[in-house]
């Protein structure tokens, strides 16, 4: 009996011992991963933004002197004011379309499947790809502007206009790359609406439009949050496409935050400076998505 | 799947005789919005197409359809040595990133749902927290960490540093949680070890979710462009996207660059075709976000 026991006392401390290991063991692959490349990074820039590192590798620790610059250059603000204009301009559009489409999907009778993958088809491209035929169709001899042609209207410079149309085609290329994303999480919140509200909507009287304001859209709600605020933070993070179409330009009409950081540090290689850009990438898109938060909770309550 | 589903089972509510042309009215408006939507959508894939093979220089869309169609555009990028290069290198990067991507965050996953260690709460949440920081916040001290380990121009320093997916871990920790006690049970009574369970009972099991977080990571990455951009500095390390981009920079000929695009967007196409339905339904459920 005392072997027994030992045999089982052996066994379940075996057993409990074991797991933690175990546990462990399976994480750490990924753990590895994350703690040299996510965490270490996350903190080193914070750590090369006190610093003025440059390409050698050569630095010296210069304080808050790289903030105190980028709140002197009128560069910073300049692209701060180009990358809030762009979600200015983007992410009502997105919202609009993807609204849009999702309410025609969800209400037309015939063909929904074949819609859907229609309307998402560019979201498996790159912005890459998009940005290069995009460029071709904006052109003065390109795909709009040759179509106007024949109504005798005259080239309508998208790409090298004012900053306003500027920025506005390059919103309307990627609302066309991924819009159908947020579409996708808009058609499945629709189809989470109770049939029997809106039939007694119905029954009531409520015409299309009244039963859209006063009963899709409140009910929508949280999901319609949660489309401004992925759409937000992509906005902000745009790059590929400026990258592509524009090139910060013309005159830096386009040069948006993360165009900065990518200029600083690898046209300039002035490392220091363009991690503290990244920072601040970092706290702008904190704070609008712990607003959006703060708005959608207390929507909740 | 609800596709299917909707398009056999019939109509919820039945208009009355009264109510029919009204409702027909309706749908034609929508359906015609749609087909509206529809064409901004593909118009651009089709004009790719028809510059990809129209004759250089020849008149082409907007002005008029071209005269003539040739492969020619096609089969020059396809036998420009650069142009595979990146190719490869764009496959490599992409087939890479999955198998360990899949492979790592299984493991992780597995260790999260079903394993108590000490930590392992504020480990998951530290990994989800880097969900907040965007990528290009932190690229600089990425690319320098990298750059000291000399890892610019090489493969491992392009793929490895994008191996470290929080997505990835939360979603097959969320699928794995949902599997039932008593199978892990039984594969212990039985005796099965650790590595067993999960090579036998974890991987089979979550099988679909592998699948679906495949496509997705393979888009990810096969479309992936600023941490190329400044990882592959040389021409032949350079992925299909910073290879097509360096194309448009330069002056190619239009006819080749649009010949090069379309033939970068066919593996794409072609995962979209085979798998819409998939990962069109995994959007909603898996809130995978790239």
């Amino acid at each position: 009996m005392t072997v027994q026991r030992a045999a089982v006392q052996r066994a379940s401390w075996r057993q409990r011992a074991r797991d933690p290991g175990w546990g462990l063991l399976f994480v750490l692959p990924m753990l590895v991963l994350f703690v040299i490349f996510r965490f270490v990074p996350s903190l080193g820039a914070v750590g090369m933004s006190l610093t003025d590192y440059r390409l050698s590798g050569d630095f010296s620790f210069v304080g808050a002197d790289n903030y105190v610059r980028l709140f002197e250059d009128d560069l910073f603000f300049h692209s701060l004011r180009v990358t809030l204009l762009y979600a200015a301009i983007c992410v009502p559009l997105a919202l609009v379309v993807a609204l849009g489409t999702a309410t025609l999907l969800h209400h037309v009778v015939r063909g929904q499947s074949v819609f859907r993958g229609l309307l998402f088809l560019p979201y498996v491209t790159s912005f890459v790809m998009a940005g290069i035929i995009w460029t071709w169709i904006y052109e003065s001899d390109g795909l709009i502007n040759g179509l106007l042609e024949k109504l005798g209207v005259g080239p309508v410079p998208f790409l090298t206009g004012n900053q306003a149309m500027v920025l506005a085609s390059l919103a309307v290329v990627s609302v066309w790359k991924s819009f159908g994303y947020s579409m996708l999480i808009l058609v499945a919140g629709l189809k989470n609406i109770p049939e029997d509200i809106v039939e007694a909507a119905k029954l009531d009287g409520a015409g299309p439009c009244s039963r859209f304001w006063r009963i899709t859209i409140p009910l929508l709600r949280p999901v319609i949050f949660f489309v401004l605020v992925i759409e937000t933070i992509a906005a902000f993070q745009v790059f590929d496409t400026i990258y592509v179409m524009t090139g910060g330009g013309p005159a830096r009409a386009s040069y948006g935050l993360v165009y900065m950081l990518y200029d600083q540090g690898f046209k300039f290689f002035d490392f220091g400076y363009a991690a503290t850009v990244g920072v601040v990438l970092f706290l702008v898109v904190f704070l609008i998505s712990l607003v959006q938060r703060y708005v959608l909770d207390r929507e909740k309550t | 799947m609800t596709a299917t589903i909707e398009a056999q089972t019939p109509p919820r509510t039945y208009p009355t005789q009264a109510h029919r042309p009204r409702r027909n009215r309706a749908n034609v408006w929508l359906t015609l919005l749609l087909v509206l939507a529809s064409v901004f959508t593909i118009v651009p894939f089709v004009a790719v197409l028809v510059l990809a093979v129209s004759p250089e220089s020849a008149p082409t869309i907007p002005r008029q359809l071209p005269d003539d169609v040739t492969l020619d555009n096609l089969t020059a990028v396809l036998s420009a040595s650069s142009f595979l290069r990146w190719t490869l290198n764009s496959v490599l990067y992409s087939v890479v990133s999955v198998v360990i991507i899949l492979l790592t965050a299984a493991m992780a996953g597995y260790a999260f749902a079903r394993k108590r260690f000490p930590g392992s709460t504020a480990l998951m949440w530290s990994f989800l927290a880097t969900l907040m920081v965007p990528i290009q916040a932190t690229l600089i001290p990425m690319f320098v960490l990298v750059s000291r380990l000399d890892g610019v121009n090489t493969f491992w320093g392009l793929i490895v540093p994008t191996l470290a997916n929080s997505q990835a871990v939360f979603l097959m920790r969320q699928f794995i949680r949902e599997l039932p006690d008593e199978l892990f049970d039984a594969a212990k009574i039985d005796g099965a070890g650790e590595w067993t369970v999960f090579w036998r009972l974890v991987l089979p099991l979550t099988k679909p979710v592998l699948a679906t977080l495949g496509i997705f990571v393979f888009l990810w990455h096969w479309n992936d462009f600023l941490w190329p951009l400044v990882i592959a500095q040389t021409d032949e390390m350079r992925t299909l996207t910073v290879g097509l981009s360096t194309l448009n920079a330069e002056s190619v000929a239009r006819a080749r660059i649009m010949a090069s695009a379309a033939i970068s967007v066919v593996p794409c196409l072609i995962i979209f075709g085979v798998l819409q339905r998939y990962l069109v339904n995994s959007v909603a459920t898996t809130g995978l976000k790239g």
